[in-house]
């Protein structure tokens, strides 16, 4: 201590003791404030919640500046989470959208639909599927002829002519790009890049020996696009091959190729959606043969139609025997009686009286009808009269005798059996004239 | 008026003022940054010449290949089908003349009708030291001619694609 002592005023603790209680009492008086934000600080960092709570208002501002200074290092950096969460999302979407449409094609009765439904099952896919597919026409926007060795342009159609005067720098790049995949990833071997995706766009590549062709399209590649435009290419090179093995650079040696390229532009116009991919040779004969007995079956109701309305004038017209005149019906039979009279004499007489009285009806005309029913003929007008062995069918004309009620009597001739008289529901005969009020009158009746 | 393509390659060492030759005078559809992904990019240049019976408007297309290393084994895709090719050393290294030879043999590997013409770069910048009599003997041992050229002020530029243009035409 005495060394501290002797060692002057600027050596420390000494000067305020010897147990440095007077120095601890200064650091309190000038540090105590700082201790006690330091503290709280501490407890801060250490604490999540108030560590998140003190972070949280200059985050957004934070990643707002950084997106604003370097964007592309933010999607890099971001884009492993938010990449694939996207592409979920948007495939979970599609899904639902899908499901929903089909949704509303299995429930709608509407020709489209159920074309739709009909195009569906024969080709195995959701009749959904096939609304997406045809909501996403397919259209060739440009096509690009390029000689393979130089990457000149031999010719070029385009939708939009007014677009297309990098036409030849385009296939200049276009074939350092393919040169380029060949040589860094082909590894000698034989290959070429028959697609390039980019967006929904989507540059279908076809090449032969010296040259090839580039469709820019978008949409859905429909069935047989790509040997369309194989069979173009081997076309131009069967037919200018001498041409392009020597190609100068002269596109006037290649007159009449353009319009060998046109047709391709045809394939699916944006304003005129593709029609679905072709039909397979089996679905054709099975579409084919539906399409021949639903034919012939409408034929066939047709017919039936006109022969069974015709079978039913015919039965309603007026029979050719039926002329006024009147036919009288012996409706009661002579009946005997026998009256005795005796007397007181032995002259006693019998005489024996005939009082027949045959009271018959005639009828100004017959009354015909139809029978709308097969029926039971009864012996009177009710259900509880006793049924005859006999039915008349239905379709058969019969002649109106009387009605009671509910029930009309009838006379029925069977072809080569005897006449049948009977009553039957006034429900199962149509007819095509009043009933004649004497015939109403019960007087026939039981 | 006939118009004729042809495919053309700019050649030379890295940095020798190959892509400034074509930014300066040519017709750019695409930025220069394919050429550091691809080590190419295709540019147009036009020009009318005159011929036997009339004039010829000839397309050239310029393919820029990057002079640097990592490219080198796309070179021979690239220089495939080239019609000719104007070879660019820099007025300032006298190196890059040397490495000329090495790209005439590649292109004449793939090419071998091919045309050259020679383009000494940077001739506007004050400390040029390549001696021209090398030079001149170079294009002397390929029959073609040698333009001093400077991308910067534009000198000789136009005429160093008009004379390849005119030796193109001339050799159909």
């Amino acid at each position: 201590m005495a060394q501290t002592t002797d060692a002057g005023p600027d050596t420390g603790s000494g000067a305020f003791g010897e147990d440095g209680s007077e120095f601890e009492t200064l650091q309190d008086i000038l540090f105590s404030g700082d201790r006690r934000r330091i503290g709280e600080l501490e407890s801060r960092v250490n604490d999540p919640d108030a560590l998140a709570a003190m972070v949280s208002p200059i985050l957004g501002d934070a990643i707002r500046r950084k997106i604003r200074e370097d964007r592309d290092e933010m999607i890099e950096a971001l884009y492993p989470i938010i990449g694939g969460l996207v592409v979920r999302a948007v495939a979970e979407a599609i899904r639902d959208l899908a499901r929903s449409v089909d949704a509303q094609m299995r429930t709608s009765f509407k020709p489209g639909a159920v074309w739709h439904r009909f195009q569906g099952r024969l080709r195995g896919v959701s009749s959904g599927e096939m609304l997406l597919r045809q909501a996403l026409p397919f259209a060739v926007d440009e096509v690009f002829l390029i000689h393979r060795e130089t990457g000149l342009l031999l010719s070029h159609v385009s939708r939009h002519p007014e677009t297309a005067s990098d036409s030849d720098v385009i296939s200049g790049m276009l074939t350092a790009i393919r040169d380029f995949v060949q040589d860094t990833f082909g590894q000698g071997r034989e290959g070429d890049i028959d697609q390039i995706l980019y967006g929904n766009q989507c540059i279908l590549i076809e090449s032969s020996r010296l040259a090839y062709l580039a469709a820019v399209t978008t949409g859905v590649e429909p069935t047989g696009f790509r040997n369309q435009l194989r069979e173009t290419l081997f076309g131009i090179d069967f037919a200018y091959g001498e041409v392009l093995r020597r190609y100068s650079g002269n596109t006037a040696d290649l007159v009449g190729v353009a319009d060998r390229l046109a047709p391709l532009l045809d394939v699916g116009s944006a304003a005129a959606p593709a029609p679905p991919a072709g039909l397979s040779r089996t679905q054709k004969r099975v579409l084919l043969v539906a399409t021949g007995i639903l034919t012939v079956c409408i034929c066939m109701t047709c017919l039936g139609s006109v022969w069974t309305i015709r079978t039913v004038q015919a039965a309603l017209a007026p029979l050719p025997t039926a002329t006024p005149t009147a036919t009288p019906t012996p409706t009661a039979t002579p009946t005997p009686t026998l009256t005795a009279t005796a007397t007181a004499t032995a002259t006693a007489t019998a005489t024996l009286t005939p009082t027949s009285s045959p009271t018959s009806t005639p009828t100004q005309s017959p009354v015909l009808a139809v029978m709308t029913g097969s029926s039971w003929l009864r012996s009177g007008p009710s259900l509880d009269s006793e049924r005859l062995n006999f039915a008349v069918e239905r379709g058969r004309t019969v002649q109106i005798l009387a009605q009671a009620g509910d029930w009309f009597e009838i006379r029925w001739t069977p072809p080569g059996g005897a006449e049948i008289v009977g009553w039957v529901q006034a429900e199962w005969v149509g007819t095509t004239s009043p009933i004649p009020p004497e015939l109403v009158t019960p007087t026939a009746g039981p | 008026m006939p118009r004729i393509s042809k495919k053309v390659c700019l050649l030379g060492d890295f940095a020798v003022g190959k892509t400034s030759l074509v930014r300066r005078f040519v017709y750019n559809a695409f930025e220069d940054k394919y050429l550091a992904t691809i080590g190419v990019k295709v540019s147009r240049k036009t020009v009318v010449l005159p011929v036997r019976d009339g004039l010829v408007e000839l397309a050239l297309l310029l393919w820029d290949l990057a002079g640097s290393e990592e490219f080198s084994a796309m070179r021979a895709s690239y220089l495939r089908g080239a019609a000719g090719a104007i070879l660019v050393c820099d007025v300032t290294r006298p190196d890059t003349l040397a490495g000329l030879t090495a790209y005439v043999d590649d292109m004449r590997r793939v090419a071998p009708n091919a045309h050259f013409v020679v383009a000494v770069n940077k001739i506007d910048l004050p400390d040029a030291r390549l001696p021209y009599a090398e030079v001149d003997a170079f294009a002397a041992s390929l029959h073609t001619s040698c333009y001093l050229t400077s991308a910067k002020t534009g000198d000789q530029v136009e005429e160093t694609f008009r004379h390849l243009g005119r030796l193109l035409v001339a050799g159909d």
